[in-house]
């Protein structure tokens, strides 16, 4: 039984760990939320100076080539201190798109996710959507409707894009440069949104017909497991704290924490974690090891779990601290808003609820 | 990451499936529970048969009767071994995990070469005495009292709860012998031969209808002070070191417990509509639980010691069958309340039952959230108002 992530790996986690607890801490994030620029460029250039964006990128686009296990231990991390980068819509989402669909003009992108040159804004079908759905069209060249919000559009040089293509489903690469683009206002003020007008914008096609469809579906998956560890990484961060003021917070003489009706609640939060870390494990070895149906069950039994947790944690995190959990000065909101931000990214869980009890995932889960 | 074993590992499991394929033939089919006598001699027999092969105590050295094995080793063993309806419950455990461990690590050289092999070979089994009817959560509230009688102990007071106390040899007895200082500071820690005089063993009707659990009469019982273990007033932390040798819960599923899938399948016959977010929610416990038990396995292999968690696994367990259950029998409506001989309505019904005792033995679900609360998380320890006070003033 070797159930567990390598030293190796352990070690990037805890250099990450450092790493981001001073480059990545609240007050930087504060820093960023009241500059207006919409993330953290000094972190983005930090972190790809120690090759972040490449860790699951192959060594001939300059990328580390580690792997998936890799990038699942720094999407933790990033979700522990609910960092204001583009990292998951750029390299989580988009890389993974571009690294399914070779071509000239995925290889020269990927470089540039590479080197930290390149932000890029990425849609998705998630399981309560059809290709049918999708917006936006795409028809000689070109591409025309209003996307759906789409995390760091307004920042990223280029968008990826589920289109109809005559019918067919297609992903589209477009240049954002000349594109209109609507910044939109959104509960997690960390996340900057933004919808794009398209009306005959020059694109290209990475991929269609029943291609595009199998790269989506296996992007929402891997998306669902990498999520996963976003919100362990921040479901612990919030039971952090919040451990942390039940024992300088005093009522009535004592420590709040003494209190069953706190301590039980923080339990429940670490038990909670416990088990959505076990579940984004299993996770985690799907997309390295998994097949197709192992790696679409494991998804949703991550993302159901981890979103349980966090949506726990975060509530109850906030909860805790009382009046000044409210405040915005206190930290309990960036992990609040979080939480219900990545529940809702990848589509309702009552889609991912149908997922995981679907016959193929209950005979892929006990096989 | 992967779920193999190292060929070390993958080895031993094929020499135990050699092993039990031989010798567990008999075992493919439930045994029959209600007949205690025949269910007692099987213990007894099968506990015999691991004894001689070494599996009876793989961690121990092989001078002792193990086989210098490790814990990974002695996980192995139990899941291979669950694979067959084998009789190896808390009858022939109490013995081997609990009363043997502590009399190895307390008692004299004379008190362990009494009852180790006898014991290791299905010979003696044990009851623990510990509970009380005010002393369950709060086990150091005893109250049953040894006062010393020349060479002797002279006990008075009750157990309850008391597992196989009907049909075991030997007891461990935790009782009060000094009732003038704290409560934890009084008790001694004793073994009682169980076809003693003084012992009368009153089978407890448990809700499910049977009687595993009894309770236990202590009259003028004599104990001879050469079964005492431990030194006089040190009884609490003898019990401790019985209650931490409970061991790890080494297999996952068991084969008369219902599962999560068993569950969505009878209610999707049942043409019910399913509580899908409920269903799912369970069936993240049920299979966080099995990759939980897998990061511990992955502990263990590596040689390192898994923390205070085995409360998690317990506290999730129970309330989950519990949930379980109670959902495949409303499927069925009065079909299930009247089960009637069905065997899948019986077994979940078995399960909304046991989920109950669960829920309350070895922890209490609020004395395991205490226990992660502290030992997890550090956080502040119960008042306990009684604690420095002398016992035969607390309340």
């Amino acid at each position: 039984m070797n159930f567990d992530f390598s030293d190796d790996q352990r070690m990037l986690r805890d250099h990450a760990r450092r790493f981001l607890s001073e480059a990545g801490d609240f007050h930087s994030l504060r820093q960023t939320l009241a500059s207006g620029e919409g993330y953290s460029q000094a972190l983005w250039q930090q972190i790809s100076e120690q090759g972040w964006q490449g860790v699951a990128i192959a060594e001939t686009h300059g990328g580390l080539e580690l792997g998936m296990l890799e990038l699942c231990v720094l999407a933790e991390e990033l979700g522990r201190v609910v960092a204001p980068v583009p990292f998951f819509s750029t390299v989580c989402l988009a890389a993974e798109v571009l690294k399914r669909c070779p071509g000239e003009i995925s290889d020269n992108l990927l470089q540039r996710v590479v080197t930290g040159e390149a932000i890029v804004a990425t849609g998705l079908l998630t399981p309560d959507q059809e290709w049918n759905d999708t917006t936006v069209t795409f028809s000689n060249g070109k591409l025309s409707g209003r996307s759906a919000p789409l995390a760091y559009a307004g920042h990223a040089g280029s968008a990826i894009l589920p289109v109809l293509d005559q019918g067919q489903p297609a992903l589209a690469l477009v240049d954002l440069q000349n594109v209109d683009r609507l910044a939109l206002g959104a509960l997690d003020a960390t996340v900057p949104f933004a919808r794009l007008h398209l009306e005959n914008t020059p694109a290209e096609l990475l991929c269609s017909g029943n291609q595009a469809h199998l790269v989506m579906t296996r992007v929402v998956n891997q998306a669902a497991v990498l999520t996963a560890f976003e919100q362990l990484g921040g479901a612990d961060a919030a039971l952090e704290i919040t451990r942390n003021y039940a024992l300088e917070r005093f009522t009535f003489g004592r420590a709040i924490g003494s209190y069953q009706a706190v301590k039980h609640k923080l339990a429940d939060m670490a038990v909670k974690i416990e088990l959505a870390r076990s579940n984004a494990y299993y996770g985690a070895w799907a997309l390295q090891d998994g097949s197709d149906e192992q790696l679409a069950a494991a998804a949703a039994l991550a993302r159901l779990s981890a979103g349980e947790a966090y949506e726990y944690a975060a509530e109850e995190c906030l909860h805790l601290h009382g009046g000044i959990g409210y405040t915005w000065e206190a930290d309990c909101h960036f992990f609040y808003k979080r939480a219900r931000l990545l529940a809702v990214s990848l589509g309702s869980s009552s889609a991912w609820v149908d997922r995981l009890l679907s016959d193929a995932s209950l005979h892929a889960l006990h096989s | 990451m992967d779920f193999n074993d190292s060929p070390q590992e993958a080895q031993f499991r094929a020499e135990v499936r050699a092993w039990l394929e031989q010798q567990a033939s008999d075992y493919r089919q439930p045994l029959d529970t209600t007949d205690v006598a025949g269910y007692t001699a099987r213990a007894r027999d099968w506990q015999r048969r691991k004894a001689e092969a070494g599996y009876a105590a793989i961690r121990w050295p092989r001078a002792e009767g193990g086989l210098d094995g490790t814990p990974m080793m002695e996980v192995i063993f139990a899941e291979e071994e669950a694979r067959y309806h084998v009789p190896v419950g808390p009858l022939v455990t109490i013995g081997t995990t609990m009363a043997v461990p502590t009399i190895r690590k307390h008692g004299s050289v004379e008190q362990i070469e009494q009852f180790t092999r006898p014991t290791l070979y299905g010979d003696t089994l044990w009851c623990q005495l510990f509970s009380e009817p005010s002393a369950g959560s709060d086990l150091a509230n005893v109250r049953t009292r040894a006062v010393k009688d020349g060479d002797d102990w002279v006990i008075n007071g009750q157990k309850v709860w008391t597992s196989w106390a009907h049909v075991a040899d030997w007891g461990i007895l935790l009782a009060r012998t000094d009732a003038n200082v704290p409560k934890h500071k009084g008790l001694t820690f004793f073994l009682v031969d169980m076809r003693s005089v003084g012992i009368e063993v009153r089978p407890i009707q448990q809700i499910s209808g049977e009687s595993e659990f009894n309770e236990v009469f202590l009259t003028d019982l004599r104990i001879a002070d050469a079964n005492r273990i431990g030194a006089v007033g040190e009884g609490w932390k003898v019990a401790i070191t019985t209650l931490m040798n409970e061991r790890i819960n080494a297999v996952g599923d068991s084969l008369s417990l219902p599962s999560v899938p068993e569950m969505i399948r009878q209610v999707r016959q049942a043409g019910k509509g399913l509580d899908r977010h409920r269903a799912a929610q369970l069936l993240t416990q049920e299979l966080g639980l099995r990759f939980f038990r897998f990061r511990l396995l992955t502990s263990l292999s590596k040689g390192e010691t898994p923390g205070a968690i085995s409360a998690m696994s317990k506290l999730v367990h129970a309330n989950m069958l519990q949930d379980l259950s109670a959902m495949a029998l409303e499927s069925a409506g009065l079909d299930g309340i009247c089960a009637d001989g069905d065997s899948l309505m019986e077994k979940f019904q078995h399960g909304y039952d046991w989920s109950a005792a669960l829920r309350i033995a070895g922890g209490t679900d609020e004395i395991l959230r205490n226990q992660i609360a502290e030992r997890v998380l550090g956080l502040p320890g119960e008042i306990r108002v009684d604690k420095d006070i002398p016992f035969s003033q607390c309340r």
